[in-house]
């Protein structure tokens, strides 16, 4: 065996006496990545950033999951007579589906992750608030939602992500307590972490950081938090009310007990529906962020945008109505939802007007980002379109409960949100890991989750309205066709999320080092560098410049 | 120290906070905490608005059968904790106030006279349930017999009854349990000086435990009697 030669043998000394070689280490101090190295510093870790990448790191986890339920629900959908699974399986597999996707995935997705990162970055402060009780709202989050997931994937629960009573409290014979104590303790990570945005937002703010100086992102941040707060309690309220029926049979949903089920609709929307702009209102952010970047001119309308916002947030909690208008209420109160749900339609649009005239005449560059944004806005629009629809009575008797709805939320939910969240992640991604992302992958994935998007969900819109209900496994054979289109545009779809995993996972080696402003943006995130120091900025922020900073096109030529 | 010495001023210890690294002024901190419990507040009211709105509900659909029950709760008793809550806010105030003037021996003393009345609070409630218990009004033990009207509806009325002032009992438990640890922590030299400031946040928190149990009484005891 030949000695290795001496060259070697003095690389790996100076790595092991220097672990991160050409790094400069003295007047600096050390990223937040590198500021302490094992495992237990992570899992003690006060630091919003590292917290940040912890929830990046969970939903991640809990979104293949999630994906993975999915799948199996399409490939079911091949045929139309439900052999693949027993009627029992199908049941429980949309049920881990969307209580995996929305309370583990879609309604922590952006405020845990980039809304804990970068939020406080933005804004100038050190931390958010209350640092322990960020870290307690994840360990919360993690133990609750293991625990939940085991529940609905060893026991199995077939309610739906919906928990509906009277199948959830008298006919189901699954286990829909411990998934019920699950969702409730998992509400209390949201409610810590919107309480700490809020306090981080009144009170961390930088010298100069005006509210109007604030990026959209952190309104939309406040926004949010404002529906956590306000919205969370009433569903942990209803769902203890489900598990005491369950348990003691106090019969507050039971007709037969002098309760009314109706009652728990009422309850259970009075959060869902804001919920779903708590899905919906941080990829707004996102998209504000990442449009005037890659337009280099200022958001179109700031101010219109910034009250959009809490416009959206404050008019959501008056249109739950619209998910029972065929369930057992009254045509006056159909009515006033339907009409308010269209007011609901205003602020969006003022926010898609706004996006679209920053895009117009600006220096356009397609980069990854701005790819995921443009889909957003298309996307978002169909997805927005199609809830007019169904907020109008007439056509809502017609399609409620088929997969025109699933359709509709899911353009929303997976077109908007799930885009948003990956255009953020490649937007900050030089910013969270100092690394640059392939940008061929990038774009390359970008198209393909697009073009696997519509193929999948567009024929949903004509399935129901042909008549295909939610959440059936049998089916009759003339929607055979367009099922496998849907089924094999998931399949393109999923090719589309796994790209980003894998060359995401293979820039953090070899990626490309990160300048600390890689795409010329003007938040205050961007003046620290990539990845940032412990304490956010080397030296603490003034801010006296308004936001989205970019010259005019005139000055500059 | 002797009685004598904590009326003098040398009982009176210095005011402050100590602040952590993250905040720039000891301003910021004060204000952070104090809005930060106003936050979780509103979260608990809405909490608590949940389970008013099904009691009110319950009782618009079921008008007689609800009054009925009424009359069978502990008013007196209802009455008497209502009255004992208003006092123990009024000492956590006390408490409040000598906490910032730094008189250190009052402070802990009208803290551990508010976890008392907190006490006296759960241990009337307490008594309430037994009578309950005695008087056949436990729907939800199998074993045994319910005695007021088998209409479904009034057995919905006394579980809610039941599952309100749980919800408010464990609050009050908590809070009694916090209160006492924070007056044997707020005995020991220093603690005024670093946090005086947590007094002040864990007092909001009491006077809303009280304000819950104001609305609950005439909620479920008083309204339709
Ligand atoms: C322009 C605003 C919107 C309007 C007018 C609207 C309208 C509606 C209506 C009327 C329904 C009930 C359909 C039925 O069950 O018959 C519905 C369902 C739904 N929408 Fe929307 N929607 C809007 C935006 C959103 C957004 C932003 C999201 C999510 C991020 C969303 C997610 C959902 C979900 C999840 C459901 C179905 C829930 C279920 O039954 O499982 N919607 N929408
Ligand atoms: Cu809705």
């Amino acid at each position: 065996m030949t000695p290795p030669p001496d060259s070697l043998i003095g690389t790996i000394e100076t790595a092991l006496r220097e672990p991160h070689p050409g790094r400069i280490t003295i007047d600096r101090e050390p990223d937040y990545l590198h500021d302490e190295h094992t495992l237990w510093s992570w899992l003690t870790t006060t630091d919003h950033k590292r917290i940040g990448i912890l929830y990046l790191l969970s939903i991640t986890a809990f979104f293949i999951v999630g994906a993975f339920a999915a799948g199996l629900i399409r490939l079911s959908l091949v045929v139309p007579n439900g052999q693949i699974f027993s009627n029992d399986t199908y049941n429980k597999l949309f049920t881990i589906h969307g209580v995996v996707m929305i309370w583990f995935f879609l309604i922590p997705s952006i405020p845990a992750t980039f809304g804990n990162f970068i939020m406080p970055i933005m804004i100038g402060a050190k931390d958010v608030a209350f640092p322990r009780l960020n870290r307690t709202s994840w360990y919360i989050f993690v133990s609750a939602s293991l625990f939940t997931l085991f529940t609905v994937v060893a026991g199995g629960v077939d309610t739906g992500w919906t928990f509906y009573a009277p199948f959830s409290t008298t006919f189901s014979n699954t286990w829909v307590v411990p998934a019920l104590i699950g969702v409730i303790v998992v509400g209390f990570s949201s409610i810590l972490t919107g309480l700490n945005f809020i306090v981080t937002i009144h009170t961390m703010r930088a010298p100069g950081m005006t509210w109007f100086r604030m990026p959209i992102f952190v309104w939309t941040m406040y926004a949010v938090s404002l529906i956590f707060l306000l919205a969370t309690p009433v569903i942990t309220m209803a769902l203890i009310l489900l598990v005491m029926e369950r348990v003691f049979h106090i019969g507050v949903f039971d007709p037969a007990l002098g309760g009314d089920p109706v009652l728990f609709e009422h309850l259970f929307w009075f959060y869902s529906h804001p919920a779903v702009y708590i899905m919906v209102l941080p990829g707004m952010g996102v998209i504000s962020e990442i449009v005037p970047v890659f337009s280099q001119k200022r958001l179109f309308g700031y101010r219109f945008v910034a009250y959009a916002s809490i416009g959206l947030a404050s008019l959501t909690f008056f249109v739950w109505g619209h998910h029972m208008f065929v369930n057992g209420e009254s045509e006056t109160s159909a009515l006033v939802f339907s009409v308010l749900s269209f007011a609901v339609a205003v602020p969006s649009a003022v926010k898609v007007y706004n996006w679209t005239a920053t895009i117009y005449k600006g220096t356009l560059r397609l980069d990854t980002p701005m790819l995921y944004a443009m889909g957003y806005i298309g996307l978002f629009v169909v997805g927005g379109l199609t809830g007019l629809f169904l907020a109008t009575l007439a056509i809502d008797e017609h399609v409620h409960d088929t997969y025109f709805v699933v359709a509709h939320f899911h353009y929303i939910m997976v077109g908007g949100t799930a885009l948003a969240f990956l255009g953020g992640l490649h937007y900050w991604w030089p910013k969270f890991t100092g690394r640059l992302y392939p940008e061929a992958w990038g774009r390359l994935s970008a198209f393909l989750i697009f073009i696997g998007f519509n193929a999948t969900f567009a024929p949903q819109f004509v399935l129901g309205y042909l008549g295909m209900p939610r959440r059936y496994h049998n089916y009759p054979p003339e929607f055979q066709l367009l099922n496998i289109l849907s089924s094999s545009g998931s399949l393109v779809l999923a090719l589309g999320y796994v790209f980003p995993m894998v060359y995401l996972g293979w820039s953090l080696r070899y990626g490309a080092k990160a300048p600390p402003n890689p795409w010329n943006a003007k938040g205050l995130e961007w003046t620290t560098a990539s990845p940032p120091p412990k304490h956010n900025f080397e030296t603490p922020p003034t801010v006296d410049f308004p936001p989205y900073d970019y010259r005019r096109r005139e000055t500059r030529v | 120290m002797s009685a004598a010495a904590a009326q003098a001023p040398a009982g009176i210890a210095e005011v402050g906070i100590e602040r952590e690294e993250h905040f720039t002024t000891d301003g910021q901190q004060v204000h952070a905490a104090r809005f930060g419990m106003w936050c979780w507040l509103l979260t608990e009211l809405l909490l608590f608005a949940g389970l008013f709105l099904c009691a009110l509900i319950i009782r618009i659909m079921h008008p007689a059968s609800v009054t009925a029950t009424t009359t069978h709760l502990k008013f007196w008793i209802g009455a008497t904790n209502t009255a004992v809550l208003i006092v123990s806010s009024f000492t956590m105030s006390g408490a409040i106030e000598l906490s910032r003037i730094g008189w250190q021996r009052g402070t802990v003393r009208f803290m551990l006279a508010t976890a008392a009345l907190g006490t006296l609070f759960l241990v009337l409630k307490g008594y309430e349930y037994y009578q309950d218990f005695d008087e056949h009004m436990m729907p939800f033990l199998h074993g045994r017999r319910y005695a007021l009207a088998q209409d479904p509806s009034t057995i919905l009325f006394t579980d809610l009854y039941y599952v309100t002032t749980g919800l408010h009992g464990l609050h009050l438990t908590t809070g009694v349990s916090i209160l006492l640890v924070m007056a044997w922590m707020a005995s020991r030299p220093g603690f005024l000086q670093r946090h005086q400031n947590r007094i002040e946040i864990f007092g909001l928190y009491w006077h809303f435990i009280d304000l819950v149990w104001i609305i609950v009484f005439p909620v479920l005891y008083v309204l339709n009697r």
